[in-house]
């Protein structure tokens, strides 16, 4: 059974009644995948600063300790920047967990971006009546995704403006260390080495904390 | 875009064969698409790649309506086969996609949820359509390692997937291959180089050889019809495959 070749030849319809968005979104998207993986890497080095910071917090504990009376401010500085260094590996974990979820996020705005594109040039050229509807369906998906991105966002630059301020402390603690270690009579000498060091990695991570939030993947959104 | 022709016709049960874009880029392989109608339903025989999803989307949508499309059957896991799986699915999110059990949870990578795949068992399968009964063929290592062909005995229509692929040179790209000895020096290096198997290529050679067949459609390169379909049979069963740099 069944007639034969119809051979029927009916090209697609190949007109363009909607403009086709090839730049804009893209390349705006790719460059954020770019800022959150570098927010990323240095926020891996910053954790790994914050280990050592934990381990000269204790050696400040146990020198002070030897110390004795000598270095009592030293001491309770010492404990201060132990309870600091805790904090600040617990805010260093949120703020990787806050950086996955935007490089989640930022990755499924690439997707979408692609997607969007090759449906909107589908049903530009179709003369099928339902294309619009899936078309807005599509893009009411994407908006919402942007929408989590932006507020991700958002979380990750409190985040980091409440590490910064934390971190800012810490040099308090640190500097004051230094002063202290002043009094640490024949200690004293060592009691400076441990907390210029101090100071100095606490500086460093201040730094670093406050060139993340000049990221391009904060500004300009 | 691409150009649509009506292969067989009974009523509103119809092959239509997707093919031949002549603004396809050039690093793109050329795929053919088919779509099998019947009782108002569609299923859509490997959709192709997502970069090509707009020029095949034009061409079925001018034919058929998307949102009727019950399924789709990949024969195998490749990106020609079926990334544009995801954009399928935006016009009928119950869609079901058929494809072997083995690539069950990585087509998956392409779009879709639990929902949407039927895992093929390697016997093969019947698939209804719209009152229709279609047959998955076992054709496991031709290429791909679960790869399953689709047969309408209704039509004698059958859907080879890679196997009888031919990639042809410009000029040469008619729907319907005219010359076999001319066509199937297109289709020899390929099916050496893709092909991995003998032992499978015999199996499926007296499998489909006992079948009554009209057209044997390929996913790349022309149709083969009427003698054609034996004669590619016979070429097949003869040629050495799993063969590197020959
Ligand atoms: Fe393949
Ligand atoms: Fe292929």
């Amino acid at each position: 059974m069944g007639t034969l070749p119809a051979g029927t030849e009916r090209p697609g319809r190949a007109s363009a009644t909607m403009p086709l968005a090839l730049t804009g979104p893209a390349p705006q998207a790719g460059l954020d995948l770019l800022r959150i993986v570098r927010i990323n890497e240095e926020i891996k080095s910053v954790v790994g600063v914050a280990f050592r910071i934990n381990i000269m917090a204790l050696n400040a504990i146990f020198l002070a300790k030897r110390a004795g009376t000598a270095a009592r401010g030293f001491g309770v500085l010492s404990n201060e920047l132990r309870t600091f260094s805790q904090n600040l590996r617990d805010c260093m974990g949120e703020l990787s967990g806050l950086v996955d979820a935007c490089v989640g996020e930022v990755s499924v705005v690439l997707r979408d971006i692609r997607h969007t594109r090759l449906l909107r040039q589908a049903v530009a050229a179709s003369s099928w009546a339902g294309g619009a509807a899936v078309l807005a369906a599509r893009q009411a998906e994407s908006e919402r995704h942007l929408q989590r991105l932006t507020a991700r966002r958002k979380a990750l630059r409190r985040a980091l403006d409440d590490a910064f301020r934390m971190v800012e402390l810490g040099g308090v603690l640190a500097k004051s260390a230094k002063i202290e270690a002043a009094y640490g009579q024949s200690f004293a000498a060592s009691l400076a080495q441990v907390s210029g060091e101090f100071d100095g990695v606490v500086e460093e991570i201040r730094k670093s904390l406050e060139a993340l939030r000049r990221s391009d993947f904060f500004g300009r959104h | 875009m691409k150009t649509t022709r009506t292969i067989f016709q009974d009523g509103d049960h119809k092959w239509v064969a997707i093919v031949r874009d002549p603004e396809r880029k050039g690093h793109l392989i050329d795929t053919n698409e088919y779509l099998v109608t019947h009782g108002g339903q569609g299923l859509l025989l490997d959709p192709g790649g997502a970069e090509i999803f707009p020029a095949v989307f034009s061409a079925l949508s001018a034919e058929f309506d998307p949102s009727a499309l019950a399924g789709i059957f990949a024969s195998h896991q490749d990106p020609d086969i079926c990334s544009s799986l995801a954009l399928w699915l935006e016009f009928n999110p119950q869609m079901h996609c058929y494809v072997s059990w083995l690539w069950r949870s990585f087509i998956p990578h392409f779009g879709g949820s639990a929902d949407t795949f039927v895992a093929m068992p390697d016997a093969g399968m019947t698939i209804a359509l719209g009152g229709l009964s279609l047959t998955a063929v076992p054709a496991h290592y031709l290429h791909s390692s679960g790869n399953l062909h689709l047969y309408d005995a209704q039509a004698r229509m059958f859907f080879s997937g890679d196997v009888g692929a031919a990639l042809l040179p410009p000029g040469e790209d008619g729907l319907f291959v005219e010359d076999f000895d001319a066509h199937i020096r297109h289709a020899e290096a390929f099916h050496r180089r893709w092909m991995g198997s003998n032992e499978a290529k015999r199996s499926w050679c007296e499998r489909v050889a006992k079948m009554d067949i009209d057209m044997l459609c390929p996913q790349h390169g022309a149709v083969y019809q009427g003698a054609d379909v034996e004669r590619f049979i016979n070429w097949f069963d003869a040629l050495p495959v799993g063969v590197v740099g020959s």
